[in-house]
């Protein structure tokens, strides 16, 4: 099977079925990446859409020097950057941010929702493109523009600092200390 | 923890877990984590974070591509084809851009060429996207030992598993857990059994359970313990198929025996996320050979050849069965 960077290149080349097949490859990763950063569905959809239109546009300018990869997922931290920038430009007007939707979402999943906002933002991020976008330390220095060996300490900081708070609120609540326990059937990360 | 006591730091744990260590530090690593119980217990902790982790899925609504963004593609498209027809030189410039970039990936691939290819990273297939790299090692261990040695007996009919050995995996490698009397072993195998360029090569919720007879046991269970251990020591594809190629050019690594074959009759296993528990079957094992001398693949043919080691560092033709009972004799869905 084709290497993504190979898809970019032909789809540079003119390959329409370059850009499904890499369309076929991301959107869902995509899409978890911003649903769970925004916690809205429908601003998830477009921005994944944004995304790909920025692959588009961007093409004729895109250079092999990084994985495809790394470069999607930098897109998108630039696409969300701005998307919390304008919420946070509308709120000045009297706009609040929706509040994450909840209805039917499993208690475990609220629970780990809960303790990820616990964490500092900078290091919820570098947990996130670990644990969702299985990064390797090396993409996430790159995407975030810091030294690996602060991705290495950061991500130490907040594993330990969820644990803690995942911890805390198990003793708490006696239905999620029995789910603790119970191995989640999902596969690892990304949908 | 003091670094006194522990010659490895808890970060560098965490990297090892991780898949992030060099081999001869991940080698200290899984030495000291295999003797520490502190460091043990960091690394279910880790564990257990990442596990609770996985209960947060986003459901992603099956969609085709949006119209706006094919709008905007056959736009470029166009506008491309355009360009081209009508200037000859922009023609020339194009395709000389694309030779450049061509060139550029080849340097790409070259300085990268472990990461895109052999390493832990196989880009090659769609859920490459997934299971990208190694996931921390307690997610590939079975954390109830009785219940993996129920499994890996579930692989065959319990008249041959009963008396088997059966083997575990730790923290080091496969361990015996039962010793046995008919030469037959049984044990579940991991992802990483796969072809090295498998997309779901690191994909943890894999599990195999296999029982090889004596021939398979002497000739091919060696291959799982050596590419298990080879894993868990962290080393990567590039260096896992040196050490295989090698391992067989100096012949401490055996062809197949005479006869070699496995049961794989459980219907506990998860094979991988396309086929799921896919149907019991048997494989046979065999040096190179060509598939026709088993009418392998023709249409009609129950038998396949299997991919597991095509292509593979193994040179080693493996054949596929299916049966039509899993090994408690109930009836299995038809392929």
């Amino acid at each position: 099977m084709t290497s993504d960077e190979a898809l970019m290149l032909e789809f540079q080349g003119g390959s329409r079925a370059a850009f499904e097949e890499l369309f076929a490859r991301y959107r869902k990763p995509l899409y978890g990446f911003f649903g769970r950063r925004l916690n809205n569905p429908e601003r998830a959809e477009d921005l994944v859409q944004e995304t790909f239109l920025a692959v588009i546009r961007a093409a004729s300018r895109y250079e092999p020097r990084a994985l495809v990869r790394t470069y999607l997922y930098g897109i998108a931290l630039k696409l969300l950057a701005a998307e919390r920038r304008k919420f946070l430009t509308s709120s000045t007007f009297g706009q609040s941010a929706p509040e994450p939707k909840t209805d039917g979402t499993p208690e475990c999943v609220l629970w780990v929702r809960q303790a990820m906002e616990k964490l500092d933002a900078p290091d919820r991020e570098i947990l996130m493109l670990r644990e969702y976008e299985q990064l390797s330390y090396s993409d996430i220095a790159e995407l975030l523009r810091i030294p690996v060996n602060t991705v290495r300490s950061r991500l130490f900081r907040s594993r330990l600092a969820l644990k803690s708070y995942l911890e805390s609120e198990a003793k708490t609540n006696p239905a999620l200390r029995a789910s603790a326990g119970q191995p989640h059937p999902g596969r690892r990360g990304m949908q | 923890m003091s670094t006194n006591r522990h010659p490895i730091e808890q970060e560098e744990l965490m990297a090892y877990l991780d898949g992030e260590l060099p081999p001869d530090q991940a080698t200290e690593a899984l030495s000291h984590l295999e003797l520490c119980p502190e460091c043990q217990t960091l690394a279910a902790d880790f564990g257990g974070v990442s596990q609770k982790l996985m209960a947060w899925e986003v459901e992603s609504p099956e969609v085709g591509i949006p119209s706006e963004i094919n709008a905007a593609l056959g736009e470029r498209l166009q506008k491309r084809e355009a360009a081209k027809v009508g200037s000859p030189r922009l023609e020339n410039r194009v395709m000389t851009s694309r030779w450049v970039w061509a060139g550029a990936l080849a340097i790409v691939c070259v300085a990268v060429g472990l990461k895109l290819t052999l390493t832990s990273r196989n880009r090659n297939e769609d859920r490459s996207t997934v299971y990208s790299s190694m996931a921390s090692i307690e997610q590939y261990l079975m954390p109830d030992r009785n219940a993996e040695i129920a499994m890996a007996r579930s692989a065959a009919p319990e008249a041959i598993s009963a008396d088997a050995k059966i083997l575990v995996l730790g923290w080091r490698g496969y361990e015996t857990a039962i010793e046995g009397k008919n030469g037959f072993v049984c044990m579940v195998e991991r992802s990483w059994m796969s072809p090295f360029n498998s997309a779901e090569f690191w994909n943890p919720k894999v599990r195999v359970p296999g029982c090889f007879n004596p021939g398979a046991a002497r000739s091919i269970l060696p291959l799982t313990i050596k590419r298990t251990e080879m894993v868990l020591a962290g080393l990567s594809k590039a260096q896992m198929i040196d050490s295989i190629k090698a391992g067989f050019d100096n012949r401490e690594l055996p062809t197949p025996a005479a006869g070699a074959m496995c049961y794989m009759m459980s219907r506990a296993g998860y094979l991988n996320d396309a086929v799921g528990h896919y149907v019991p079957h048997l494989m046979f094992y065999f040096p190179l050979t060509d598939k026709s001398s088993w009418g392998a693949d023709l249409p009609d043919s129950p038998v396949t050849l299997n991919p597991q080691f095509q292509g593979g560092p193994e040179p080693i033709t493996e054949f596929v069965i299916p049966v039509g009972k899993w090994s408690d004799g109930t009836v299995a869905p038809v392929m």
